[in-house]
């Protein structure tokens, strides 16, 4: 292709377009990239007291974290996140998904319904978690009242981590639903009525025509609570008190990293974890991205 | 939409920042401190002060967690409250990094402190390299809480002076067993707060958490696994820690489902002014009964004790007006007035008789005669005590134990695996 020279015009386009772009691009260098490479570079230092006086120790943190000491403690985080995230991510989709499916048809009362599923993604996280909590409690919970009971939901290590997912997927499925309706708003009626007068029923329509066109946007859905769900903090952070026994085996790794940096003040070692989930999360991006092609429908 | 929501929890975010960064004008001193029981009294101390300086004083509380997030990156920012709480467990790196204000100068030109007025432990604590960067706020020793009426209800006999620890879990297996229908347990061991208690019990067997010189740990010893192996049979008759996790030791006794916990000097505001107070009552700290001849001998009793520093930053605005307020404070009068309006008992030797005086009806000797009765150990301090007192309550440590008290092996691996985690932690400082 031969390559024109720009016209008076389009220079002035493009100076205007740098000009919009400007703000944005400002406020990733100084509020994304800049921590980013700040932290990957803290990550090779033994942090003295208050940041003041860090020491050069190369890879010693990821080797401590990898393979050394703090191995067993960053694994279990890591698998944590992991199982936190295989029942957050998909609840919270399929459920999305029908539910978007029930309140995208002519109903009464369909605003009123859209409403009271959204309704979580608009409180606070900290006051969704401190209500969670009270209805878990184990002495004094409503759940356990109401059905008398005396489970510990999330103080026994072996259920506690899906008590926590539960809320996960609670909180973000009004968010999910409302991408759903919009994905299902652009999918045309014509294909519908097409498969009925076929001789389609509900199911098959959804199966065959909903599914496949509304996959592009459970694709991002997806990828983007996949993302959510391994930098999850605030609902370990709020829902488990420091002393509860069941913190090992729920804490997710960027609470692992909150404890390094801001309890044990040890910014060094909680720069090497983010650097470490950064990464993970960077592989499983990739991979993803891979996949799109095969299992995402363009029509 | 996304665009919208994102923006908005940037926007929140922003103004959560700035609500978080103090405001200080030379007419106004920000004063932090955690302890919310306390925030009145000292509140109405400072208002004394308030009205002959005429700089007005605001006493804000956060959580004890948030606090030492707080202040250590108002540190590294530069921009600390004025006037805040020092404790045991980081004064030492505060002091070594220059960021309180040296108080010698002060101290000096100042009549109404003499330093040889206050417990030697917490005057010590906050000298670094022979210079005093925080006067002593209060000390605190432990006691025993428990429930009168709950005794009277499964007719047990209630706490005295010559109660072991092996009396305690007598007593607590007795309520344990015919509370068992109301729900109601004999004891119950926030295992989380050491100091009031599974640290006695080892200095009480003869194991020291920290050695005197702050350097090394006896916490693998034979004595200390002793400690905590009767502090073993006590969680087995104790509330389960999947409850206390929840609820917390001192809910539960204000809720009348636990008899008997223990707890330090410093709460006993929060308990006179409970619901359910008439019935409560404090008693001697029990002893341990290391060489089994069924009496209190030396060394036998211990309870651990601690003081709080008021300092101020090292670039507060107005160091004169800061160091003013600390004075007042930490001064006879201001230790005085403190003991009386029932805050803490004081730094100041000799004026925790006040204290005890506070509260009408209610016997708080055990305080105080603990002090003569019994020995007293310095909370357990290093130069970063947190990375330690935290990795023993995880797994692989303490908690291994706290979950499976049954098991006398486990809770010896945890005191060997404590010893390892305390070492460590003490070479990396």
């Amino acid at each position: 292709m031969k390559k024109n020279k720009m016209s008076a015009a389009m220079k002035r386009e493009e100076r205007w377009g740098w000009a919009f772009v400007f703000p944005t691009m400002l406020g990733l260098l100084i509020l994304n990239f800049y921590p980013l490479f700040n932290t990957i570079y803290q990550s090779f230092f033994k942090t003295g007291d208050f940041g003041l006086g860090n020491i050069f120790v190369g890879l010693k943190n990821y080797q401590n974290l990898l393979m050394g000491a703090g191995s067993g403690e960053l694994y279990q985080a890591l698998w944590n996140t992991v199982k936190y995230a295989i029942i957050e991510v998909p609840f919270s989709v399929i459920i999305a998904m029908l539910l978007a499916v029930l309140l995208n048809r002519k109903m009464v009362g369909r605003s009123v319904y859209r409403t009271i599923f959204f309704l979580p993604m608009v409180c606070a996280p900290a006051a969704v978690a401190m209500v969670w909590k009270w209805l878990y409690n184990q002495q004094f919970g409503l759940i356990n009242n109401v059905f008398h009971a005396k489970i510990a939901w999330i103080s026994d290590p072996k259920i506690a981590w899906i008590s926590i997912a539960i809320i996960g997927v609670w909180s973000i499925l009004g968010y999910n639903m409302v991408l759903f309706i919009g994905g299902l708003q652009e999918i045309p009626k014509d294909y519908y009525e097409a498969a009925r007068i076929d001789g389609a029923n509900g199911f098959q329509q959804f199966l065959h025509i909903t599914v496949p066109l509304l996959s592009p946007t459970t694709f991002f859905i997806v990828q983007t609570r996949i993302i959510g769900a391994l930098t999850v903090f605030d609902l370990m952070f709020m829902v488990m008190d420091k002393t509860n026994v069941a913190l090992n085996k729920t804490q997710s790794i960027v609470y692992l990293f909150y404890k390094y940096s801001f309890t044990n003040n040890n910014k060094g070692v909680g720069a090497a974890i983010v650097v470490i989930l950064l990464v993970f999360i960077m592989i499983l991006t990739a991979i993803l991205q891979k996949l799109e092609k095969t299992i995402v429908y363009h029509a | 939409m996304k665009k919208g929501i994102a923006a908005a929890l940037i926007a929140a975010g922003l103004c959560m920042g700035v609500a978080g960064a103090g405001v200080s004008a030379a007419d106004e001193i920000e004063v932090s401190i955690w302890d919310s029981n306390q925030k009145d009294g000292l509140q109405k101390i400072a208002d004394e002060w308030s009205e002959t300086s005429g700089v007005k004083v605001n006493v804000n509380v956060v959580t004890w967690d948030s606090y030492w997030t707080l202040l250590s990156s108002g540190a590294q920012g530069g921009d600390m409250p004025d006037v805040f709480w020092m404790h045991s467990n980081t004064a030492q790196m505060y002091m070594e990094n220059n960021l309180l204000l040296n108080l010698d100068d002060y101290i000096a030109a100042d009549d109404k402190i003499d330093l040889n007025n206050y417990y030697d432990g917490v005057v010590k604590l906050y000298n670094s390299n022979g210079s005093q960067y925080a006067l002593p706020k209060d000390h605190d020793t432990i006691a025993l809480l428990y429930n009168e009426a709950l005794f009277k209800k499964y007719g047990v006999d209630t706490p005295t002076d010559d109660w072991s620890w092996d009396d305690v879990y007598k007593a607590a297996a007795a309520i344990t067993e015919a509370g068992a229908a109301d729900g109601v347990y004999g004891y119950a061991v926030n295992t989380s707060n050491n100091q009031d208690g599974w640290y006695n019990l080892i200095y009480d067997y003869g194991g020291e958490v920290i050695t005197e010189d702050h350097k090394g740990t006896t916490i693998g010893s034979d004595e200390a696994k002793a400690g905590m192996e009767m502090l073993r049979n006590i969680l087995t008759v104790s509330v389960p820690q999947t409850i206390v996790a929840e609820t917390g030791t001192d809910s539960l006794f204000q809720s009348n489902q636990v008899a008997m916990i223990t707890q330090g000097s410093w709460m006993v505001n929060a308990f006179y002014t409970a619901e359910g107070a008439a019935d409560y009552k404090w008693a001697l700290l029990p002893y341990g009964d290391a060489n089994g001849n069924g009496q209190c001998d030396e060394g036998e009793r211990y309870s651990s004790y601690n003081g709080l520093g008021w300092a101020a930053s090292a670039n507060v605005e107005d160091p004169d007006t800061a160091y003013s307020l600390i004075s007042y404070f930490c001064s006879k009068e201001g230790q005085l007035r403190q003991a009386e309006l029932g805050v803490t008992m004081a730094a100041y030797i000799g004026a925790s008789d006040a204290f005890a005086n506070a509260f009408e009806g209610l016997d708080l000797t055990p305080f105080t005669r603990i002090e003569e009765e019994g020995k007293l150990f310095f909370r357990p301090y290093t130069r970063n005590t947190t990375v330690w007192e935290d990795a023993l309550q995880q797994s692989g440590a303490f908690l291994d134990a706290w979950l499976n008290p049954e098991d006398p092996a486990v809770m010896a691996a945890a005191c060997d695996n404590a010893q390892a985690i305390i070492e460590n932690a003490i070479a990396n400082e």
